[in-house]
């Protein structure tokens, strides 16, 4: 089963604009996690809708809107906030009569414009606060593993393993944390991240076969940290292989980092 | 390489108005239908109109090419101070102009003919929407063209959620097929 199907459904319906409520905070929260899937989806899905904003006649708007917007950038340059309506204070000078009928006018284009931006401001904090609630808890995922290293290089008997990059990305490194009986922590750096539908696998060498310890995704940095099982037979060597992402039991694909 | 339009978008950036003068000759006529189209009315399109490339103008150091291209940039901000615009109105219950689905059917496609360098592009997506089965082009309409939510499209169809979601999504992935044969 495909379980990315269901953000294919809310990135179709984020792409339209209409993604409300928890799924938007969830589809959002999915995109912060650098889904080049969902990624490629929104821009084709820009690019469909794009065009068929574009589908209508061309028609040239009224004169007074370039007229207007001339003149204010004449008296700002692009990046500092003008004043929205630098005829209002004229305005207010005329007759009692027309100053109410300017105030009563201003406000209501204000009052609608300033709802329309509260409205969109309380959904980017609620985005926000998503957001922070998720960096938060990877936070202490990462402590968690940090911690469960050290402790295992405290014990006498861990080993740590260096693993050099090979084939497709000769740059990347890692450093196994391994105790035969406790198993160990993977930390991989300079690894670029796996394509869609792609996954890096690791595998403990030492028996007749390849055994597969567990696959793991790299940060945008090229960043990884993987907690191993301890495996039956102390393995000799470790290596890692970019293989579909649900992992597969022997390895099919290239080796991307391996130990001597 | 910078095309035309990116170009006159880092020349705002520094400040030049004359290009800002050109990106507005050379993109208003594009994004105006599109907002007159959400908004309906003419004069609250002009004042959109004027809003969206204020903010352009303000905005332009922010742009950045990898993302789209100008044209693109711009739809995506009328589009959604269009709509801005109507859910404002639509909450102090100001209008109550035609439904949705009037104002969407009086928007006949027209290949004019300053478009028509892009016409056949532009023409093979509006076909592929034509074509569409009514229930996954109502589902996008309401979606991009009036701003309304899925929670909103599924009470005013009275269909589940799922099953707008569903319809977006099914009537999409044709859209953007039909683009990806055409580049």
């Amino acid at each position: 089963m495909n379980t990315h199907d269901t953000f294919d459904e809310l990135a179709a319906v984020y792409a339209v604009g209409a993604l409300d409520g928890d799924d938007l905070a969830r589809f959002e929260a999915h995109l912060a996690e650098g889904c080049a899937r969902c990624a490629t989806t929104l821009r084709e899905s820009g690019e469909a809708l794009g065009r068929l904003a574009l589908a209508g006649t061309p028609e040239v708007p009224p004169p007074r809107v370039r007229a207007s917007l001339v003149a204010r950038a004449a008296g700002a340059r692009p990046g500092r906030a003008a004043p929205r309506r630098a005829s209002w204070v004229p305005w207010a000078a005329a007759t009692a009569a027309a100053a109410a009928i300017a105030a009563m006018i201003t406000g209501g284009v204000v009052a609608s414009r300033y709802e329309a931006r509260l409205g969109q401001m309380a959904r980017e904090t609620a985005a926000v606060r998503e957001r922070l609630q998720r960096s938060e808890a990877a936070l202490r995922d990462q402590v968690a593993v940090y911690r469960g290293a050290v402790e295992l290089l405290r014990d006498p008997a861990t080993r740590v393993v260096e693993l050099r990059g090979a084939g497709p990305s000769p740059e990347a490194t890692g450093r196994m944390v391994w105790h035969d009986k406790a198993g160990g922590h993977l930390f991989v750096a300079n690894l670029p991240p796996a394509p869609a539908g792609k996954a890096y696998e690791l595998w403990t060498l030492g028996g007749p076969a390849p055994q597969p310890a567990g696959t793991f995704q790299v940060d945008a940095a090229g960043r990884a940290s993987h907690r191993v099982e301890p495996a039956g037979a102390p393995p000799a060597k470790f290596a890692v292989t970019l293989e579909p992402e649900a992992g597969v039991p022997a390895p099919t694909g290239p080796i991307v980092l391996a130990s001597r | 390489m910078a095309t035309a339009g990116e170009r006159l978008v880092r020349q705002m950036a520094a400040g030049d108005r004359e290009a800002f003068g050109a990106f507005y000759d050379r993109y208003a006529p594009l994004v105006y239908p599109l907002i007159v189209r959400i908004v309906r009315d003419r004069s609250d399109a002009a004042d959109v109109l004027q809003d969206v490339f204020w903010e352009a103008w303000q905005g332009a150091a922010g742009y950045d090419p990898a993302r789209g291209t100008p044209e693109a940039w711009m739809i995506t901000r009328a589009r959604t101070r269009a709509i801005d615009r109507v859910r404002a109105l639509r909450r102090r219950g100001e209008t109550f102009g035609p439904p949705v689905d009037e104002g969407l059917a009086a928007a006949p496609p027209e290949p004019g003919g300053d478009a028509a360098d892009r016409a056949g592009d532009r023409g093979l997506v509006l076909t592929a929407l034509e074509e569409l089965p009514p229930a996954q082009r109502e589902a996008i309409e309401l979606a991009y063209y009036a701003g309304l939510t899925q929670t909103e499209i599924s009470e005013r169809l009275k269909q589940p959620l799922g099953t707008v979601k569903t319809r977006i999504r099914l009537g999409l992935e044709r859209l953007r097929d039909v683009v990806r044969r055409a580049t």
